[in-house]
């Protein structure tokens, strides 16, 4: 599959994540068509609208207000229509029991946002680049996270402790 | 004439009337003779029947005489009997006589005793008042200690909610504060990557100053975050393999492990029973801490091994000598340290390089060393410059 343009639709609620992302896009040899949402139910009203065409790939935000980027994801994967829409999360927050979360929910890559916008880019270009040859599938666990950052192993342990058991806890929970 | 007949007539009268006199006297004496001689013949009969009657008094006599022998043979024998009671009774008297001496003594010793009990009952009386004061004095103290236990509860309700707090701020402080940091690194290197052309060199100088500067504030929250968290956080010790910890931490600092040509020798690593999460931050820590101050011109070399150990072989007073030690040594062959800075690298923020050529926040092995506290243990680090450091760590093997 060779597309001549790339429908990209992003969930995210902060303007300068977006920024950054566009900002991403921008110097992709890749023709794309960008569309951003700001909250978890303006995503879902759009992507069940009848008359909606549906993006070539979702870039997920997973902190977002009204419903998060987890209830999201879920509802995706319930819906018949939805199921097969490629979801990217992109997300300040890493830790790797969410991410084995998000792999198991069905997710295809998960970018940890970075602070360097070379990393956003080439994660970026990665995820189009495989969109665009029409490879895009569910890599292997190992293969899932695209960037993460040099030494945020205390974050992480941190992360664990206050935020990831919980949340985690929170998924398993829907049905 | 008259007179003389009268006389004479008189006279017979009085002769008829003496002779009707003795008619009647003769009368009385004929019914006297014959009462008499009733009066003898029942005299007779009389004495008739008492014969009779003494021949059955006699018979009776006879008889009563019979009885009385026989009566004075059971009062022979009665006698007898009366005698040996009278003996018997003797000896009971005699017992007796004994018995009550015994009785009369025994009498005393209860008065005694009586005496005493009753100087004892004063006494207990006494210690009874005694008690009372203090029971109600405990009741006061009791109450006292109510109020107190009640106030800690409060207390420890606020700790709970302080440290809460406190938690929720250290999250604020890893998330919301690092999103602003990142966003600032974000666009600095958009800047540098977009306006190269555009910018003076002195500008693209402090451009890249800042984005240094912005990264050494991301690492100082994380470490300062990693440090409050090992004060905050519970501690659960459990049974643990020091490798599988080991593993996790190289396969972690792979990286740098590989920049670097770092071997990681790892041997006789005992199970030990220890706060996991916490160890693996120890491990990482002193790992990667030998990785940052290796020495260039030598292929770094991290030796880490294990022994159990008694107290008592390890001549250091702040360990107990019955108890048995876990012994863990790490060694490095790096850059090392002046010998009398052993003590001052453990405190927080302290350093003993320029943090351009040695980045880092000097809180790194503070973080081991409270960590070590935790375990009730002690870390000593022992080096010499350009010959590598070795740090001891002791903690109880159980």
């Amino acid at each position: 599959m060779n597309l001549k343009q790339l429908n990209i639709l992003l969930a995210d609620d902060d303007t300068d994540d977006c920024y950054f992302f566009k900002e991403a896009l921008n110097e992709s040899p890749l023709s794309t068509q960008y569309t951003a949402v700001h909250d978890g139910e303006q995503l879902m009203q759009l992507l069940t609208n009848d008359t909606y065409t549906l993006p070539h790939v979702l870039f997920l935000d997973l902190n977002m207000p009204r419903k998060n980027g987890f209830e999201c994801l879920s509802e995706m994967k319930r819906n018949e229509k939805l199921k097969a829409l490629p979801v990217i999360i992109y997300s300040t927050s890493y830790h790797n029991k969410i991410a084995e979360m998000l792999y198991q929910n069905g997710a295809n890559y998960y970018i940890s946002k970075p602070s360097e916008i070379s990393q956003l880019k080439k994660a970026v270009q990665q995820i189009i680049t495989l969109i665009a040859q029409g490879r895009i599938s569910q890599p292997t666990k190992e293969k899932f996270v695209l960037t993460t950052e040099k030494n945020n192993y205390q974050k992480l342990l941190w992360f664990n402790d206050f935020f990831a058991i919980p949340v985690a806890q929170k998924i398993n929970k829907l049905p | 004439m008259a007179k003389i007949k009268n006389s004479e007539e008189d006279e017979l009268t009085i002769a008829l009337a003496e002779l009707a006199f003795q008619k009647e006297e003769k009368e009385k004496l004929v019914a006297e003779l014959i009462i008499v001689r009733e009066e003898l013949a029942f005299q007779k009969e009389e004495q008739g029947k008492r014969a009779e009657e003494l021949g059955i008094a006699n018979i009776e006599l006879v008889f009563e005489d019979d009885e009385k022998g026989k009566r004075a043979a059971e009062l022979i024998i009665a006698n007898k009997e009366l005698v040996f009671q009278n003996e018997e009774k003797e000896k009971r008297a005699a017992e007796l006589g004994i018995a009550n001496k015994e009785l009369i003594f025994q009498n005393d010793e209860k008065e005694k005793r009586a005496a005493e009990l009753s100087i004892a009952n004063k006494e207990l009386a006494f210690q009874n008042e005694e008690k009372e004061k203090r029971a109600a004095e405990l009741i006061i103290a009791n109450s006292e200690l109510a109020f107190q236990n009640e106030e800690k509860e409060k207390r420890a309700a606020e700790l709970i909610i302080a440290n809460k707090e406190l938690l929720a701020f250290t999250y604020v402080s890893s998330h919301d504060l690092q999103e602003p940091l990142r966003k600032i690194q974000t666009f600095v290197s958009i800047i540098l990557e977009n306006e190269n052309d555009n910018l003076s060199d002195n500008g693209k100088y402090n451009f890249q100053r800042m984005q240094l500067a912005a990264g050494r504030m991301q690492q100082l929250i994380d470490d300062l975050l990693a440090f409050s968290r090992i004060t905050t956080t519970e501690l659960k010790f459990e049974k643990t393999d020091i490798n599988t910890i080991i593993e996790e931490v190289k396969a972690e600092l792979k990286d740098t492990i590989l920049e670097k040509h770092a071997t990681i020798e790892a041997i006789e690593l005992c199970p030990a029973n220890i706060i996991a999460f916490q160890f693996r931050q120890l491990m990482y820590n002193l790992i990667s801490n030998a990785l940052k101050f290796s020495n260039p011109d030598i292929p770094l070399h991290i030796l880490i091994k294990s022994r159990i150990v008694k107290g008592s072989k390890l001549n250091n007073k702040k360990l107990s000598p019955d108890k048995e030690y876990c012994h863990i040594t790490i060694k490095d062959n790096g850059i090392g340290f002046e010998p009398h800075f052993s003590e001052r690298i453990f405190e927080v923020f302290q350093k003993l390089h320029n943090k351009e050529v040695y980045g880092g926040t000097g809180i790194g092995l503070a973080i081991v060393k409270k960590i070590v506290e935790n375990h009730n243990g002690i870390i000593i680090a022992t080096g010499e410059l350009q010959k590598g450091a070795t740090f001891d760590i002791y903690f109880p093997a159980n």
